[in-house]
């Protein structure tokens, strides 16, 4: 069964996009998605980090939304971990996702 | 003696689910030092409370929000 998620990776700032766009292509790759959808990207760009990492003050962030195999996961996440310039990465069920197909009992009398 | 009755500011405000990336919402619910807020003094509801503490938990994680305010060195 495949399930949403949601990562949010924080890049090295001193990276270029160019270099940023091709790690993430190559990270997607691994997570193969169904032929209507594609990984669903948002980019917040440079932002100062609450505490230094490695380091660093600086970090250059992007959100991803994504449909994925719970088994494929492993292999990208090592992925993610083996790779220099990605300072921090999470991977998390969008939980907002999660709570649209449940619909309370009382659906007829929702205001919208 | 009884408390006052206070009322849950993230059910009022009809947010369902709280983002962990929304960090000026969870900053309303953190001590100056940037501690959790415990929901006697936040008001919160036990739902939305143990969504705020894993939220401000993964924020954290993702420099979002300091782990402490005000530390130097």
């Amino acid at each position: 069964m495949s399930r949403t998620y949601e990562a949010v990776y924080i890049f090295d700032s001193a990276l270029e996009e160019t270099a940023i766009t091709e790690k993430l292509d190559r990270f997607h790759a691994l997570l193969p998605q169904p032929a209507e959808a594609a990984v669903a990207l948002t980019t917040w760009g440079k932002r100062t980090l609450a505490y230094p990492i490695a380091g660093k003050e600086t970090g250059y962030y992007v959100i991803a939304k994504f449909e994925a195999e719970a088994t494929s996961l492993p292999e990208f996440e090592r992925a993610l971990k083996l790779d220099e310039g990605l300072l921090r990465h999470l991977v998390v069920l969008d939980e907002g996702a999660q709570m649209a197909p449940t619909p309370s009992a009382k659906d007829g009398e929702d205001e919208d | 003696m009884a408390r006052q009755q206070k009322t849950c500011a993230i059910c009022e405000s009809g947010v369902h689910v709280v983002d962990f990336k929304d960090e000026r919402l969870l900053g309303r619910f953190l001590t100056e030092r940037g501690k959790i807020l415990p929901s006697r003094l936040s008001g919160t509801c036990a739902r939305h409370q143990r969504q705020l503490s894993t939220a401000i938990k993964r924020a954290r994680q993702m420099a979002l929000l300091p782990y402490i305010k005000g530390f130097a060195g």
